[in-house]
């Protein structure tokens, strides 16, 4: 099929449409509404067969889509930040379930201060519940990411749901060229959920998601999770394998772009990583030797492909474009840990913070990052955590400052009221 | 790659033209990034959207750059009022490399006077009488069309597909009619056919370093996002997404203005000595006080006009900024 | 505080709400927060649940003269819980003197109290928590674009209800479940009543307890209309008794404008874009019938 000209959240839209799902359970919020309100529309125009309901909230949402999984039918939603956040008592819950939907997520800057533009603290508040986390760095990658969540999903040796993460207005409002997988070779890559024993039916009763009494059969059950979790990067990379032989696309593990005999490399996730893909091609073109490794699949953590990616690479520079508030970055941390203790680990993780909150990262700012890391793998140095921040906004925000924090200096029109009422209101 | 910026005002169909504009690249052969710049949907507030459109053999599928143009080749400005707003940003950025293609009923001498920019100015003639600037008839499509032929890749016959697949859903009538206008405007530019360059990329041998800082340790009593200020949103100029003004005749004035001024959502209009005061810094343009005043005595005047009037009462001798020349 | 607010000329003629806020040109809930603003003053904290008005303080600026609390969607009553309660304290123990409390005022949309919040909300009243809710109602997720909440009116097309028949629900009778907690006061208003808005909120302003307000908030945005209709749809509202003006007071519901002549509802339907499908040929006319035969019922009940 031809091109054609989407944005993240339409995209995301029919990557649940030529998913065939039967139940979406929606909420709206900014950046993600437009994904249910194009499946609303399609539904209302009988483009496409499901159901749809809107929740009053995203805790209940998640419970609805948990509670739709675990009854055996194929299950999408949506939802974004803040909404990820109320709904994280279900996030956590319906991945112990071990029931199996798609979820996505259109990454937006955490409150507070409220703010409506990207950042990945959400989706990486829930790195730790059970959900699998595949991340997009463009919109393409949003709809082949749900047709391969839902096979990781409903993969009978995995059984967990699986959160596809698109960034807010870089990609959700953003059109791009977009292949749409022929429906019928969709169905093909994604047949129809075989649910087996996940149903509810009087011929079959069955209590799920119980509780436990004591700490033995609780680390049973939660190891076993994450058991399952592990196994999902071997999975995970069969269904690449086979995305590729049937729509022509490379969607592995990670993607290393120009990463073969870089001696610096930057390492991040989502669609700024197309900045850098950018940086890449303007750095070899100024005979730097750098490339770019970011990871598709970020829950399970896939540390072995990572370090095998980084073999003879002298330096990285860690974009995080999150914060973990005491610590730093989290994907600094999480390569950190991947990565001690190997024969031949790069000896420069250099850390970045940068792209909080929408903020954009200049071409400028990525050469300059390649040159400090540069720098630093030839002093053998490590430079310390570098916000990307610059004296600009710096100024920018005390001006902000003397706005909000002037004193009190007026006088107030209710005195002014009272006064002129002759006192009426001191009765 | 060319790198195209739109600016208007919300309601004016900004991200719909660049969407034409984004439609009629891609079916000529390019590869196509289109995005409208908005935080939450306000009518007559000032917004943006973007166009990226590379040869394809040159970019690959998809284009790499993401966000706002810094440094445009084209900036098309559908309501020459935003240039009067510094929020807008509708200069930022701009070089003498840069075509500014302006909106206007005034002429390109006028603007080039006022603004006196490095980049080539362009005015597209604002025909039409629109008696609110918010509901200027197919402006989206105009702009797309002038636009259109100023990069010069864009054939009408594409433009034309790329309303009809854009604005089908909106019917036939629809089509026709911003199909039309965008052909006129494609018509109107033909002698600058072609005039926009593709801008190059940042080089990574010549540029200059960001100037990282680092952040000092505020005092929490600073660092919060508190603010300690009260009503200090007056300082915020609301008075520019007005397109209609509002204007009380005193002479029909019945100083009931319990009713205007209580029915103001924006609390723009003040009682002094029992008489209604409309503040036009921070009136919206909502028209809310014309209709319910008892005895008529507020009326609507085209913003346009009202500033044309006023410039012409604070100056009547001075050059109205027209160019006989140009007219 | 006890001026009186009796008829039009004693309402108050200056403004304590800045200019200047990002909402949209001819906000219904805007208005009515302005008005509402003058009569309960600048000694007061209000406490925010995502929505519209969550944008009138972004930094750096604000248009209170008082306090504000952003909170989260959910759980505004419950910010409001802890501020009151911590107010008491310092009350109590003298670090706060009398002079400088605050009434707490919950400031939320329709999608938290009719949807998200309600939980939240029903705890609060349950503790009979001493607090004033406001209710901007502009029947749907305004700030995201106007998908159908459970306020939203039968009939109404929203973004995810674009159907031939618009939305399949009935708004939610939210006066009543409030009431049926039996906190101190519930009362319906709008901004183009501003004396029946006055009244209300100045008797609320001066009673303890749960303070229940719902402002019905004509929405050009989100409702399709022109900003200059604002006032004359309120009204209209009002008229065709789809807005009952009413009060709950000492476990009784009393109306404040009873309209003997109503005019049929499609009176105030039609002037609303998000109405339109139901008069457009072919469209049968029983949604509007329905919506009519709702009204009639509701005013047989009542006189």
């Amino acid at each position: 099929m031809a091109a054609t000209l989407l944005t993240g959240n339409v995209a995301a839209a029919w990557g649940a449409r030529l998913a065939r799902v039967d139940y979406i359970p929606a909420f709206p919020i900014t950046p993600q509404t437009e994904i249910i309100e194009t499946l609303g529309g399609w539904l209302d125009g009988g483009d496409m067969e499901g159901r749809m309901v809107t929740l009053e909230s995203e805790h209940s949402m998640l419970t609805a889509a948990g509670a739709a999984a675990a009854t055996g039918v194929r299950v999408f939603s949506a939802t974004s930040s803040q909404g990820l956040l109320h709904a994280m008592e279900m996030i956590y819950t319906v991945a112990g379930w071990r029931a199996p939907f798609v979820l996505v997520n259109v990454s937006r800057g955490l409150s507070a201060p409220i703010t409506l533009e990207a950042d990945h603290n959400d989706v990486l508040a829930a790195r730790d519940s059970g959900f699998l986390q595949i991340h997009c760095a463009d919109c393409q990658e949003v709809v082949d990411g749900i047709l391969m969540a839902y096979r990781l999903a409903e993969d009978p040796t995995v059984r967990l749901p699986v959160m596809v993460n698109l960034d807010g207005f870089y990609l959700s409002f953003t059109r791009e060229p977009v292949n749409l997988p022929d429906p019928a070779a969709a169905s093909e890559f994604l047949p129809p959920f075989d649910p087996g024993m996940i149903r509810f039916a009087a011929s079959a009763p069955a209590s799920q998601a119980v509780a436990v009494l004591g700490g033995s059969p609780y680390s049973y059950f939660r190891y076993e999770t994450h058991l399952a979790a592990q196994r999902a990067v071997t999975v995970y990379s069969g269904i690449a394998a086979e995305f590729r032989a049937r729509f022509g696309r490379d969607r592995g593990v990670v993607e290393a772009y120009r990463c073969d005999d870089a001696e610096v490399v930057f390492y991040m996730i989502g669609s700024f990583a197309t900045k850098a893909r950018e940086a890449v091609d303007r750095l070899r073109d100024a005979g730097h030797r750098v490339g770019l490794l970011r990871p598709r699949l970020l829950r399970p953590y896939p540390a072995d492909i990572i370090a095998d990616a980084l073999q003879g690479v002298q330096g990285v520079a860690v974009i995080d474009q999150n914060l973990s508030m005491g610590q730093g970055g989290v994907l600094h941390t999480e390569l950190c840990a991947a990565l001690y203790g190997r024969p031949q680990a790069p000896v420069v993780l250099a850390s970045f913070i940068g792209g909080l909150g929408g903020r954009e990262i200049a071409p400028e700012e990525f050469y300059q990052m390649a040159a400090v890391t540069r720098e630093a793998v030839a002093t053998g140095r490590t430079p310390p955590p570098r916000l990307l921040y610059t004296e600009d906004e710096l100024r920018e925000i005390r001006k902000l400052q003397s706005i909000a924090l002037v004193e009190r200096d007026e006088t107030s029109p209710i005195r002014e009221r009272q006064q002129h009422t002759g006192g009426r209101d001191e009765a | 790659m060319y790198r195209i910026r739109i600016h208007g005002r919300g309601g004016q169909g900004i991200k719909m033209a660049s969407r034409v504009l984004g439609t009629a690249l891609f079916r000529s052969g390019f590869t196509v990034q289109d995005a409208p710049k908005y935080g939450a949907e306000r009518r007559g507030a000032p917004i943006f959207s973007t166009v990226r459109a590379a040869r394809e053999a040159a970019e690959g599928a998809t284009i790499k750059e993401r966000g706002v143009i810094h440094r445009p080749d084209l900036v098309v400005i559908a309501d020459d009022t935003l240039l009067a707003v510094p929020a807008a940003g509708t200069l930022q950025g701009i070089t003498a490399a840069t075509v500014v293609l302006v909106n206007s009923r005034e002429t390109a001498a006028t603007w080039r006077h006022r603004l006196n920019l490095a980049a080539t100015l362009l005015i597209l003639p604002a025909t039409e009488e629109a008696r609110d600037r918010a509901e200027l008839p197919h402006i989206g499509a105009t702009c797309a069309g002038a636009a259109a032929c100023l990069l010069g890749v864009i054939e009408p016959a594409a433009l034309q597909a790329a309303i009809e697949e854009e604005l089908a859903p909106l019917g036939k009538e629809v089509v026709a009619t911003n199909s039309d206008s965008a052909l006129a405007a494609f018509d109107a530019m033909a002698a600058h056919r072609g005039l926009v360059t593709e801008g190059t990329a940042v080089s990574a041998t010549d540029y200059i370093p960001p100037s990282w800082v680092e952040l000092p340790v505020d005092d929490a009593s600073v660092a919060a996002p508190d603010i300690r200020a009260i009503a200090n949103s007056v300082q915020v100029r609301t008075g520019l997404w007005r397109t209609l003004r509002p204007v009380i005749d005193y002479d029909l004035c019945g100083k009931c203005w319990w009713v205007c001024s209580s029915l103001c959502p924006d609390s723009a209009i003040a009682v002094e000595q029992d008489i209604p005061v409309i503040d036009y810094d921070h009136c919206k343009g909502c028209m809310i006080c014309v209709g319910v005043c008892p005895p008529h005595a507020i009326g609507s005047v085209p913003e346009y006009l009202a500033q044309q009037q006023e410039q012409q009462a604070k100056s009547p001798g001075e050059h109205d900024g027209r160019d006989p020349a140009d007219r | 505080m006890s001026d009186i607010i009796r008829r039009m000329k004693d309402l108050p003629s200056t403004h304590l709400l800045g200019t200047g806020t990002p909402m949209c040109s001819g906000c219904g809930a805007l208005e009515a927060l302005h008005q509402i603003y003058d009569v309960l003053g600048e000694k007061t904290v209000f406490v925010n649940a995502a929505g519209c008005m969550t944008l009138l303080s972004a930094y750096p600026f604000t248009p209170f003269r008082g306090s504000w609390l952003y909170t989260a969607m959910a759980s505004a009553p419950a910010g409001a819980q802890g501020v009151r309660d911590a107010l008491d304290i310092l009350l109590q123990q003298g670090r706060l003197p009398s002079a400088d409390d605050l009434q707490v005022v919950v400031l939320t949309g329709d999608g938290s109290a009719y949807g998200m919040g309600m939980s939240a909300t029903s705890g609060a009243l349950d503790r009979d928590l001493d607090f004033i809710y406001i209710c901007y109602d502009n029947e749907g997720y305004g700030n995201t674009g106007q998908q159908y909440s459970s306020a939203t009116p039968h009939g109404a097309a929203t973004a995810t209800s674009r159907g031939s028949r618009g939305y399949p629900g009935y708004k939610k009778d939210l006066f009543s479940i409030w009431a049926a907690h039996r906190p101190s006061y519930v009362a319906t208003v709008i901004g183009s009543e501003p004396l029946d808005l006055a009244k209300k909120i100045e008797k609320a302003r001066d009673m303890k307890g749960p303070r229940m307000i719902i402002a019905l908030s004509p929405c050009p945005t989100g409702w399709d209309y022109d900003p200059r209709d604002s006032v004359e749809i309120g009204k209209l509202a009002v008229k065709t008794g789809v807005w009952p003006l009413k009060e709950y007071v000492n476990g009784q519901v009393v109306h404040t404008r009873i309209p003997r002549e109503r005019p049929p509802v499609q009176d105030y339907l039609r002037r609303q874009g998000r109405f339109s499908h139901l008069f457009q040929a072919g469209q049968e006319p029983s949604l509007v019938d329905d919506i009519q035969q709702r009204v009639d019922d509701y005013w047989k009940e009542v006189v």
